[in-house]
């Protein structure tokens, strides 16, 4: 009651004197980059509570808050000041997207992904009075504006790939060319999914996010063809080299989850795909490497019993790739790469044992003699869902394991706070690995 | 709990839909895959922006130390090109930074982040002027850079109308969104009452402060500047007042009376969504005037700020409600010409000009008043208003609340910044094709937009929003 009458009076004062005004710089950007946020005109020293809020494609809302104090001259710099609690805590400029939870009374095992990747992702950002955490109805914010986040840069254009019996979205950035290309993949469970292909192309890259997991290329091939599986990939490779604004050796692979699997094997093993370098995020290279491509799908079905679960019921997978076998015809060979390779290591990750994958990986590249084409990545605290900056982050959400074909709900790991600072760390060093591999500078010619 | 949300999330939605322009001439033939370096890496952040934000502009992955061009193009809404180039070289890294590095000549020189945008000139066509007519659609530049420092092939440095850029080989391009509305900015149509005009109110629950806006003789609606005010937290009203076909009478006279002003400003100050009492009036050239009048001789009203660009003081015309006036007309005989034939409107103002009964009662003014001129303002003799203003406001103890600015170099036309600005302009076609001169030269012009809106911006904040 004290609270309720406080805050009518603040609201009255600030109706009839200061007009509180907040501000977002840019209003319109890119998802990956950082904006400020000021809040004005406030009382000096006036607890108020910022608040995010947007919808998802699926209508779902997500929000985060944060508490804040302004300062002498009642303003608020997000940027600047300290939140003193709510989704976020700490100095964290981006903390109202990054730390976006589902609303009260949302569905649970949700996650937030951007199907059309040509529309905006619109976000609320608005200022209550005190620090509250819940009660944020339209009415009672003091002001708030409105911010759009873009996966596509403007002139970026997107075509869907159909051709030679592959399946993907490409996205090629304005300009002549040649530019440097990105074959991005992802894995299981995602279908064909074009955001981080999007935001690679508003960056210089051609980028072709390839579907591959529901289509033919991972069902079991008859047994007397012994074809493993590379030709879909070497053709996408091949689509990506042949095309006008592609400089064709200067090709990469990203990849992440099962998409890591495919990188490595192909890398490895292929005598078409010779990318310029490797990203893999998430991922390992233990498969059956003398099987089908396919084969690793049943390699995973085959360790299923090695599923556990937490507290609540969310499925742990990772063990279905331990204990990292000292067999190699079980993991990829990675002393024969011949490119540099960014392993993104998230160490809470429940769902792969990426840790463990990029331990090996490093022995093998050790005693290989390749070891210095090697950097990896460890965020202590970081998931299995390493995507680009700012995304909410997802701890837990709703899968259709294969096969199985019942929902569950996949526990991907990672402590939110720490997660989003991976997010952001890797995005950066992602973009600067692959500049500094793909992109011509003076003085520097085809270095590896 | 957020069914509000609907509704703002499809108004936004309505004004991003994807723009896919045509860009002739980008995307080439097919290269040559044998030369496999890769094109250099232009670069603009960000690449969608309100007109007033700058924007950093850089280029990497260039040969060291070599020339080149960087070139910004537009299509306006009538399909007119418009275009402004510049001189640089790469340093040792092979990087070009605009807000770090001299442009060498072309459309502008020395260190100008912005100057592609507000040196854009049109190319070929004269009398043309930049105005955005829909504002909930963004200009999209293309910026790109060319190898070589090449040139229009017959335009001096500074020229006004461009010939167009010779083809040079286009190494890279980016798109650039320039917009005049924030996201979650509404647009409303006013009809009411016999007025004519468009509200543009802030996201958000408000209350706001709010500005009365108001363009020139040219007459029409011009939305552009409200829109973007709106983007600054005012709820703002783009009053048309004559030249639109709304409006009663003939288009090319002043038939509105001082009625249409007192309620145009009666409708602001009691929207439910804005602040009682807190409502500025922002007026260029003859909409300066206006707003002049509204503070000096309508009682009924009380703005709590003015501010007037390239405003005169006082004018040959005697605007009642039952007279019809025709401006040019009445005033022929004060207009001169220069060499090439464009009018040059400015002894219609100059205060020895204009009989004593038709100046302003300045003395009566009530509220703090901005005055912002241009010392080559050919259109209006703002400069001498402002001097006359300045002393008959002292005479009577009131000079605290006149703040006076005016910028050597700059014309008539003080818009928005880092927008296009011309010397020259068809001002109308009746009774004949008028061109008028405008003056300003480029460089001191763009100066003076970057400084006056934003000295606008913080004084209509400091009347409007504080207390």
């Amino acid at each position: 009651m004290q609270i309720t009458k406080m805050e009518k009076s603040i609201t009255a004062m600030a109706g009839k004197g200061s007009c509180p005004l907040i501000t977002i710089q840019p209003s319109r950007g890119l998802i990956d980059e950082k904006f400020q946020i000021t809040v004005k005109n406030l009382l000096p020293g006036q607890a108020v509570t910022l608040h995010s809020l947007t919808q998802s494609e699926d209508s779902d809302f997500w929000e985060a808050f944060g508490h804040y104090v302004s300062d002498g001259k009642g303003t608020v710099k997000v940027a600047e000041d300290v939140s003193l609690g709510g989704s976020y805590d700490g100095l964290e400029p981006m903390g109202l997207l990054w730390s976006m939870k589902p609303a009260p009374g949302s569905r649970p095992g949700l996650r937030f992904r951007k199907t059309d990747v040509c529309t905006p992702v619109v976000v609320r950002i608005a200022v209550y009075t005190g620090h509250i955490g819940d009660g944020f109805t339209e009415a009672s914010a003091l002001a708030h504006a409105v911010t759009e986040r873009s996966y596509m840069a403007p002139g970026v254009r997107r075509t869907d790939i159909r051709q030679s019996g592959v399946r993907g979205t490409l996205f090629v950035p304005l300009g002549p060319g040649p530019f440097p290309a990105v074959l991005d993949m992802w894995g299981g469970g995602g279908g064909l999914v074009e955001y981080r292909s999007a935001l690679l192309a508003s960056h210089g890259y051609v980028s072709l996010a390839l579907d591959y997991y529901s289509t033919q290329v991972m069902e079991k091939s008859p047994d007397n063809d012994p074809s493993l599986g590379y030709e879909y990939f070497e053709t996408a490779f091949t689509i990506l080299q042949d095309h006008p604004q592609v400089a064709s050796d200067r090709v990469a692979l990203l990849g992440l989850c099962f998409g890591t699997a495919v990188a490595l094997r192909v890398t490895a093993y292929s005598a078409v795909i010779n990318p310029r370098c490797v990203v893999c995020i998430s991922g390992s290279h233990v498969q059956p490497v003398k099987e089908p491509i396919s084969s690793i799908r049943a390699e995973m079905q085959k360790n299923y019993y090695k599923f556990r679960c937490d507290q609540n019921n969310h499925l742990i997978t990772r063990d279905m790739f331990l204990p990292v076998p000292p067999d190699p015809s079980k993991k990829v060979d990675v002393g024969r790469l011949k490119c540099p390779l960014l392993l993104i290591v998230g160490e809470d990750d429940q769902s792969w044992p990426t840790a463990e994958s990029a331990e090996d990986i490093e022995k093998m590249m050790e005693t290989a003699g390749n070891r210095h084409l090697l950097t990896t990545l460890s965020y202590p605290g970081a998931g299995h869902l390493i995507e680009p900056p700012y995304s909410p982050h997802a701890y837990a959400s709703k899968m259709i394991v294969d096969q199985i074909k019942i929902k569950v709900t996949m526990l991907w790991g990672g402590e939110t706070k720490l997660h989003s600072h991976a997010q952001e760390d890797s995005w950066q060093k992602i973009l600067a690995f692959l500049d500094q591999h793909l992109y011509c500078s003076p003085g520097t010619s085809s270095h590896l | 709990m957020y069914g509000v949300w609907e509704g703002l999330s499809q108004s936004i939605h309505a004004c991003t839909l994807p723009r896919f322009k045509k860009t002739s001439g980008i995307m080439g033939a097919v290269r040559n895959k044998s030369a496999q370096s890769t094109a250099p890496l232009l670069t603009a952040t960000p690449s969608r922006a309100l007109v007033d934000q700058p924007i950093e502009i850089g280029i990497q992955h260039l040969p060291p130390d070599k020339p080149f061009t960087v070139r910004s193009r537009l299509h306006s809404e009538d399909g007119e090109l418009w275009e402004a180039f510049s001189h640089y070289r790469s340093d040792q890294k092979g990087t070009v930074i605009l807000s770090r590095d001299q442009s060498l000549g072309g459309s502008y020189s020395g260190l100008e982040p912005m100057g592609l945008f507000w040196s854009l000139q049109p190319v070929g066509v004269e009398g043309l002027r930049l105005r955005k007519k829909y504002v909930e659609t963004p200009f999209t530049v293309e910026v790109s850079v060319l190898s070589d420092h090449v040139r229009s092939s017959d335009s001096p440095v500074g020229c006004h109308v461009g010939q167009g850029l010779e083809e040079g080989a286009v190494l890279a391009a980016v798109n650039v969104e320039r917009w005049y509305m924030a996201p979650g900015v509404r647009r409303v149509e006013v009809r009411e009452q016999g007025l004519v005009g468009t509200l543009f109110l802030p996201a958000g629950p408000g209350p706001f402060p709010a500005v009365l806006d108001m363009w020139g003789m040219g007459g029409g609606l011009s939305e552009y500047r409200a829109a973007l005010l709106a983007s600054h937290g005012f709820v703002t009203l783009a009053l048309a007042y004559c030249g639109h076909e709304e409006l009663p009478g003939p288009l090319h006279t002043v038939n509105v009376g001082e009625q249409y002003f007192e309620t145009a400003m009666g409708q602001l100050d009691r929207h439910p969504q804005v602040c009682t009492g807190r409502v500025g009036v922002l007026g260029l050239c003859f909409g300066g005037y206006l707003a002049l009048r509204i503070a000096m001789e309508m009682p009924n009203i009380s703005p709590r700020c003015v501010v007037g660009i390239s405003g005169p003081g006082g004018l040959g015309i005697n605007m009642t409600r039952d007279q019809t006036n025709d401006f040019l007309k009445e005033n022929q005989k004060l207009f001169r010409f220069d060499e090439q034939g464009n009018v040059i409107f400015r002894g219609i103002t100059m205060p020895s000009n204009v009989p004593p009964n038709y100046k302003l009662k300045v003395e009566s003014l009530r509220c703090p008043l901005q005055l912002i001129a241009a010392e080559d303002d050919q259109c209006c003799a703002a400069i001498e208003c402002i001097d006359e203003i300045e002393e008959r406001l002292g005479a009577v103890g009131k000079s605290g609340l006149l703040t006076r600015i005016q910028y050597p170099g700059a014309g008539h036309l003080i818009e928005p910044p880092y927008t296009p600005s011309v010397r020259v302009s068809l001002f109308h076609t009746y009774p004949k094709k008028l061109m008028a001169l405008w003056g300003g030269e480029l460089q001191p012009h763009s100066v003076a937009q970057e400084d006056a809106w934003n000295r606008t911006l913080g004084f209509l904040d400091h009347h409007l929003r504080t207390d």
